[in-house]
């Protein structure tokens, strides 16, 4: 029988590799959840938005270290050893070369749009809300990567994962755009109002 | 109601991260055991070998043939039929005539004669 400690000096790396590739999935897909609910703003509370905001960027944070530790595994492993250009330039590293490749572009978007949120201020925070819109960029090609690449998609608890939260994503992101089309409305009409507003009052004391 | 504090996502994460460590690891410790010993790919593990117990112990794998071993040839060949026909000679060979012999004729010619003192 093949020894527990023979299995972790040959795949040892490669099992750290899968399991914090799961544990980036996992923690990106309820940040993204997260962040969709907090955009949403379907709870006025501002303490429970508060709190959300505060899970939404622990799960972020999370994720990105998850992130580099599945790098790291890929790297370290003594099976596959992609060297650091397979894993740093996209769609280099075989054999599901182009599943892996949008997981490099994933993981460099989630580095990149995670990290701006202590740049906002240098950046401006409109610039920022902006950029911050493209996270579910992010979080459908890492579905994909999984999916196309992942050596767990076969796994009814994984495929049963993606599914159940891919619904509600899509979803609370509908309401996302419709919420920010609603509240462009809004700003829209009352820059009309006031308009209106000083015109009265110019015609007035004229 | 307080802010939650990171504690329990950093908790979270890293108890799914040991769970899904020692699963994977049981998996393929079982897979590798039930495929005994043959690297065979695995039905969760793409493009993977599962583990051998020992490597330079374990016996030769037989390779799945994925040529087929080309048949004996002579059972359905069957010798083209020679279309090559052998051309009559058409040298005739010229009928030898003996030459008639003529004797020479010898010119008699005289003795010189010398004087010899």
């Amino acid at each position: 029988m093949t020894s527990i400690s023979h299995t972790l000096s040959t795949h040892g790396w490669w099992i750290v590799s899968r399991s914090s590739g799961i544990v980036a999935f996992v923690l990106i897909t309820v940040s993204v959840m997260l962040g969709l609910t907090m955009a949403g703003k379907p709870v006025r509370d501002p303490q429970f938005a508060k709190n959300l905001r505060a899970v939404h960027e622990q799960t972020a944070i999370a994720g990105l270290v998850a992130i580099g530790i599945h790098g790291l595994g890929l790297l370290l492993d003594p099976w596959l050893k992609p060297g650091v250009s397979g894993i740093a330039i996209p769609f280099t590293l075989g054999p599901h070369t182009f599943w892996t490749g949008l997981g490099v572009i994933a993981g460099y978007l989630a580095m990149l749009l995670g990290l701006s949120f202590y740049l906002r201020r240098q950046i401006g925070a409109r610039l920022w809300r902006k950029a911050h819109r493209a996270t579910i960029v992010v979080y459908v090609l890492g579905l994909f990567h999984a999916l196309g690449a992942g050596s767990d998609t076969g796994s009814m608890i994984f495929l049963g994962f993606a599914v159940a939260t891919a619904v509600p994503i899509a979803i609370l992101f509908v309401y996302r755009l419709g919420a920010t089309r609603r509240n462009s409305e809004r700003r829209r009409a009352g820059v009309r109002e006031r308009a209106r507003a000083t015109s009265r009052a110019l015609y007035d004391t004229v | 109601m307080t802010t939650p504090r990171p504690r329990a996502v950093v908790i979270g994460s890293l108890s799914l991260f040991v769970v899904l460590f020692v699963v994977l690891t049981f998996e393929i410790s079982a897979n590798a055991s039930t495929s005994k010993g043959t690297p065979k790919a695995k039905t969760t593990v793409k493009a993977r070998p599962a583990p051998t117990e020992a490597q330079t112990d374990a016996p030769e794998p037989e390779r799945q043939s994925e040529y087929a071993e080309p048949e004996e040839a002579g059972s359905e060949y069957v010798e083209p039929e020679s279309e090559y026909i052998e051309p009559e000679p058409e040298y005739e060979e010229p009928a030898y005539e003996e030459p008639e012999y003529v004797d020479p004729e010898v010119e008699e010619i005289p003795p010189v004669v010398t004087s010899s003192s």
